[in-house]
């Protein structure tokens, strides 16, 4: 057999060579089929990113608007608005995040707080109507 | 047959671009933009295949969404509706802002008057939009009822007169559904062919999520953390009204947002209602409508309407379908 006469005429190198392709096409599909997971927050006022930071780096930070300060704070890899001068504190209310895709919002305040990279894994839904 | 060294190396390497190329070209290009305008978040997304003109094309929409916010908002004092509710006068409005007007009329019509944008005095009243709402008098309620109803406002062409001079246009329960409408137009003439926008809940659809429909997750009116029930939806609009949205609590009882114009207090009968229909314009008035009739009512006036189809939850948590919507959901 073809298959076998190969194998005997193949040297170490060879089988090296071969050992080092199929574990690149192993890390490849990897890599390119799902991804790592998202790590940053992403801070925008009118379009315009004000803020951007890692999510693993734990830290509280000040961001103005155009009520005054809002806390945003960065732990254990979740954000979450801890004090805002808005009257509702809706943002606060709205909890920690931490997936590709979530928001928070502070209407009022005028920023929005939203968690950006590529998914763990596929979602249940695309989109909430609420 | 045989094999030498330097083809199996080439061929391994070629089986190893190919598949990588696959899968590269398999993956669809989106972009996903937010803004926060119309009081809420709004979120564009487009699909397609080419990245080149998506970013240019979400532009777009978000130019069209904050026309329709210029024109419709009695926040902004040049706007249509504000020029409107300062004049006693007919007023010339933008053909958007006639269409709205003219759909909104229908809607109120057709359900009754449950459906109703002449009730800003009465939102007013209540505070709702402003850091302290309070619960009013009846006695000071009745005057904010006076003059109201489908007939209310008088429509010829873009020119619009009020019945009673004092009179005060909201269109929060459909100018929202309509500037998505935009947004989504704006894409479609920017040859975008997969996309959605979602205002706050407010939520259109363009085409599918290219080669699958868009799964759309309905939140509980209960549990702000839980799905209720996911659709699977393509090139349709869905709104969701509920009794959870925007309320305060006084003595125990939750007041929300979902005026019922018959008493001027919020309607008792649903926590939530999604409706689905071709534009969010509609889906918006329809939502509104039918949360004030109540579950059943609600669910023959949706009946009622053509290509619409509606997913209520009563007061006491019962939950009804329209017809079209029965074998499409998928409970958790």
């Amino acid at each position: 057999m073809a298959l076998a006469a190969l194998l005997r005429r193949m040297t170490p190198l060879d089988r090296l060579i071969v050992l080092v392709l199929l574990l690149a096409s192993a890390a490849a599909f990897a890599l390119i089929g799902h991804g790592p997971r998202g790590t940053r927050v992403v801070v925008e006022r009118q379009g315009q990113v004000i803020f951007s930071a890692p999510l693993g780096v734990d830290r509280t930070v000040t961001l103005n608007g155009p009520l005054g300060e809002t806390q945003l704070r960065i732990r254990d890899g979740h954000a979450g608005i801890i004090s805002s001068p808005c009257a509702h504190k809706v943002c606060i209310g709205m909890g920690q995040i931490a997936q590709q895709g979530e928001l928070l919002a502070c209407v009022p305040n005028d920023l929005l707080v939203r968690i950006e990279g590529q998914e763990a894994e596929e979602p249940s839904h695309d989109l909430i109507s609420r | 047959m045989s094999l030498n060294r330097p083809l199996v190396i080439l061929l391994l390497f070629g089986v190893l671009a190919l598949f990588a190329l696959q899968q590269c070209r398999d993956k669809p290009q989106s972009l996903s933009r937010s803004r926060l305008l119309m009081g809420t978040v709004v979120e564009i997304t487009v699909l397609g295949d080419a990245p080149e003109g998506l970013e240019g094309a979400v532009t777009e929409a978000f130019a069209a969404l904050e026309r329709v916010e210029q024109l419709m908002s009695a926040h902004f004092s040049n706007s249509d509706v504000a020029r409107l509710n300062a004049s006693g006068e007919a007023v010339e409005v933008s053909p958007e802002t006639a269409a709205v007007l003219a759909l909104g009329q229908r809607i109120a019509e057709a359900s009754g008057g449950t459906f109703d944008m002449t009730l800003g005095r009465l939102i007013q009243l209540w505070g709702m939009e402003t850091a302290e709402p309070h619960v009013p008098d009846p006695a000071e309620i009745a005057p904010t009822l006076m003059d109201i109803g489908p007939r209310a406002l008088r429509i010829e062409g873009t020119r619009i007169s009020k019945r009673a001079p004092d009179l005060q246009v909201d269109l929060g329960g459909i100018a929202k559904g309509y500037a998505v409408d935009q947004a989504i137009e704006a894409l479609r003439r920017a040859g975008v062919t997969h996309a959605s926008v979602n205002a706050g809940g407010d939520i259109r659809l363009l085409g599918d999520r290219q080669g699958r429909p868009w799964r759309i997750g309905i939140q509980h009116p209960r549990h702000a953390q839980t799905i209720l029930v996911t659709l699977e939806l393509e090139q349709v609009a869905v709104v969701t009204s509920g009794d959870y949205e925007r309320f305060f609590e006084r003595d125990g009882i939750r007041y929300h947002h979902l005026f019922d114009p018959r008493s001027g207090f919020p309607a008792r009968l649903c926590q939530s209602v999604t409706v689905l229909a071709p534009s969010a314009a509609e889906a918006d008035a329809l939502a509104t409508a039918a949360f004030v009739l109540g579950p059943e009512a609600g669910l023959s006036f949706i009946a009622s309407w053509p290509h619409a189809e509606a997913l209520l939850v009563a007061a006491d948590g019962r939950r009804l379908l329209s017809d079209g919507l029965k074998d499409r959901v998928k409970w958790p």
